[in-house]
């Protein structure tokens, strides 16, 4: 496949820029905040730097959903040096479980409260899937295809597919890729209804008989290219694998770590204990960015900086160990591994991303 | 990987306020009939009710379904993808063991909006949460996907208006590369309080029926409906000896920059989305049949639309069938392109249902009458919010 990735930009309750991830992984630990939330502690996003990038002005219309995906993407751009982006040759893509959640029920709100003739033009406006696309493409003045994925849990894995065959098929010359997530109070409501108010305050990921996830929310993009140029030490995308666990054979690829999107879910995260082959190294990050669709971006990312920092980072203590398989919990040389990135849905999806160093 | 290469159309399935498959859409545009009436599933507070397109019919009644609660727009697109696997030929047990993906786009249908429970969620009630588990069970392509057990890569696009010509574009690459041995792609839509109120908000609906083109447009009627086609790969036509209906040749995607809601005036992006399409299939201006346009009946739309076609498409007809359908938002490119396959082998056009007097501004007149064609290729194009664009070039045969 030989996809480069070029640039990084993250953004969650970690904080934003690959140094706070980085920085988070080395400490094994990110704040949750209680605040505003309905369903107890959550790991939410600060954009506030996004004002580096874009004048206040600007953004003053924009919400917060947006906000974290322009944030995300300027921070990738930041990353991977400012490359000119002018005319059709960068592709624009982003993904989503959920869309812009909270505006979407503002916009209910202007309904309930007003009525229906009183329904707000800039809410809906924004309520729309693809605004974090479109208000991307007019910052970034942006002229070439553009596409938004909501496929839940699988949306990265897909949307990348996506971004790949643009590549591959030299419909662009660079992808800027991103993934982005909010939490509102009404999907905290939901998982109250679903999973229980809790006081958790820590994710427990793979320990399978407790639910422990926490929501998050955030962003992650990536600047890919079929060029590796200055890349982060020539990271490639190897292979995208998406299928369903019903029908198919996995087709692990051999010497693989894998990073596992388990995020604290029961169901799901069985899945992963039944599937993982044994003997397998496995490392698992979600208590650093909570749980929401779009984790495989993090994943993605953190297999991204590993390769450039030349190791795999230790997962949180709080990852439960496996009797089949291993979690590593302490930094480890990456040596000549690739890293898969897994993630498994509820009915049986799963959408694996391999990464491995460039030649 | 071969950009350039056709990918075989085997299958259509097509239902919309027009006709439950896409011989009745079809028959429905030739004999100019619309069906467009005050919004009957719900009511709204508006002085006078906003005209829609509304499928009234039973959906898929000769199917028992693995799950049947899933949304309305799933089921729109259930009940497309059956009459589309009938037409190539395709049994669900015929497809085991096939590279078999499903692209469908959708607006409604991934949007987290359900009126009923916010409400209650709003006024201290305790909401059903089933209507939350369906919304969960309800990505479109993960439905088709389940409902016909296949494990190919899964996508369900978002691009607003222009999200069924997007995931026909897309299914068309998965075949290309190898990805797929088939896909179901195309897009789903249904009508909803929520999105009427917001293209209300908008000053963008008109209170009678559209009149895309026409001088005295004022803006555009939802409608519901979806539109699949199957693509198959070379080898997997050949092994089935089937024949294809139609191909895709070419497909193109470009953003405005510009707006979120308005397009470019000078439609730089549809103009890239254009070029990209035509020159995806080799094809010049020469060898275009006729323009199957977006055709919103918006000011803004139509404007910036026929700018383009004049400047790139000189002469060539054009038509709007949202006319017949109203705008089906995510399912609106694909039930575009479904009607450009039927009227490409029709060898006519219907006309532009609505449009009476020609717009100075615009200073071009679409199809007004059953029109007969003779080229073989076509361009369907959708306009969206985001400031996206998408075109593809459809044509009878492979060359």
């Amino acid at each position: 496949m030989g996809i480069f990735i070029n640039g990084i930009g993250v953004v969650g309750g970690f904080g934003s820029g690959v140094s706070d991830l980085v920085t988070c992984l080395e400490k094994s630990t990110t704040p949750l905040k209680a605040q505003g939330t309905v369903y107890g502690p959550a790991s939410l996003a600060d954009t506030s730097h996004l004002e580096v990038f874009v004048p206040k002005k600007s953004l003053r219309r924009i919400d917060h959903f947006s906000h974290m995906a322009i944030l995300g993407a300027y921070l990738a751009l930041q990353d991977a040096g400012m490359p000119s982006l002018t005319g059709t040759r960068t592709g624009l893509i982003v993904c989503s479980g959920y869309g812009a959640s909270h505006t979407t029920f503002s916009f209910l709100d202007s309904v309930i409260n007003d009525g229906d003739a009183c329904a707000s033009p800039t809410l809906f406006s924004n309520s729309v899937h693809n605004s974090a696309a479109g208000h991307i493409s007019i910052l970034l003045k942006l002229g070439g295809p553009c596409l938004t994925v909501s496929q839940f849990e699988m949306s990265v894995p897909s949307g990348l597919l996506s971004a790949c065959q643009w590549l591959q098929e030299g419909r662009v010359d660079q992808v800027l890729f991103g993934a982005v997530d909010e939490y509102c109070d009404v999907l905290g409501y939901c998982w109250q209804r679903f999973f229980g108010k809790h006081n958790n305050r820590i994710m427990t990921p793979l320990s399978l008989d407790r639910q422990s996830a926490l929501p998050g929310e955030g962003s992650a993009f990536f600047l890919l290219s079929r060029d590796k140029g200055d890349s982060l030490k020539h990271v490639s995308i190897i292979d995208i694998s998406i299928g369903n666990l019903v029908n198919e054979d996995v087709p692990f690829p051999r010497d693989a770590v894998f990073f596992l999107g388990a995020d604290g879910h029961k169901r799901c995260d069985r899945l992963y204990t039944n599937l993982i082959p044994p003997g397998t190294q496995a490392a698992c990050y979600s208590p650093l960015y909570g749980s929401l669709p779009i984790g495989p971006a993090f994943d993605m990312a953190i297999a991204a900086l590993s390769f450039k920092e030349g190791k795999i980072f230790a997962s949180p203590e709080s990852v439960a160990d496996q009797e089949n398989y291993s979690i590593i919990k302490r930094n480890s040389p990456i040596a000549s591994r690739s890293i898969s990135c897994l993630k498994l849905g509820k009915e049986g999806e799963l959408g694996m991303i391999t990464l491995a160093p460039g030649s | 990987m071969n950009r350039n290469a056709a990918v075989a159309i085997t299958g259509i399935g097509c239902l919309s306020a027009a006709g439950m498959s896409l011989k009745e859409n079809m028959d429905s545009l030739f004999a100019g009939r619309r069906n467009v009436a005050p919004p009957k599933r719900f009511s709204s507070s508006h002085p006078a009710p906003y005209p829609v397109f509304e499928i009234l019919e039973d959906l898929f009644p000769a199917r028992k379904l693995k799950n049947e609660d899933i949304s309305r727009t799933c089921s729109l697109g259930l009940t497309a993808t059956i009459e589309a696997l009938k037409d190539a030929g395709l049994e669900p047990e015929g497809m085991t063991g096939l590279k078999a993906g499903v692209c469908i786009g959708t607006t409604v249908g991934s949007t987290m909006n359900n009126e009923e429970f916010y409400r209650e969620y709003c006024n201290g009630m305790h909401p059903d949460m089933a209507i939350i588990e369906r919304f969960i069970n309800s990505n479109p392509a993960s439905v088709i996907a389940r409902e016909f057990s296949l494990s190919g890569p899964c996508q369900t696009v978002v691009n607003a208006c222009s999200s069924g010509t997007d995931a026909i574009g897309i299914g068309a690459s998965w075949i290309r590369s190898g990805i797929c041995d088939m896909v179901i792609a195309g897009g789903a839509d249904e009508l909803c309080r929520v999105t009427y109120n917001g293209f209300i908000s908008l000053m963008i609906s008109d209170d009678n029926p559209c009149r895309p083109f026409d001088r005295e447009r004022k803006g555009l009627n939802l409608g519901e409906g979806a539109a699949v086609l199957i693509l198959e790969s070379d080898n997997l036509i050949l092994k089935r000896k089937k024949k294809a209906r139609a191909f895709v040749l070419g497909y193109g995607s470009a953003c405005d920059g510009y707006h979120l809601t308005a397009p470019r005036p000078d439609g730089r992006g549809l103009k890239n989305a254009l070029s990209d399409a035509l020159m995806d299939s080799g094809k010049t201006s020469g060898d275009i049949a006729f323009v199957n346009a977006h055709g919103t009946a918006t000011r803004d739309n139509d404007r910036t639309e026929v700018r383009v076609l004049r400047e790139m498409l000189l002469g060539i007809p054009f038509l709007s069938t949202k006319g017949y359908t109203g705008h089906t938002l995510g399912a609106a490119g694909a039930i575009e392109a479904a009607f450009t396959v039927g009227c490409l082998e029709s060898g006519m056009l219907p006309a532009n249902a609505g449009f009476t007097e020609l717009d100075p501004e615009l200073g071009a007149s679409p199809v007004t009458d059953v029109t007969g064609i003779s080229q073989k290729i076509a361009i369907s194009d959708s306009l969206a919010f985001g400031g996206h664009n998408a075109a593809l070039v459809i044509g009878l045969e492979r060359e």
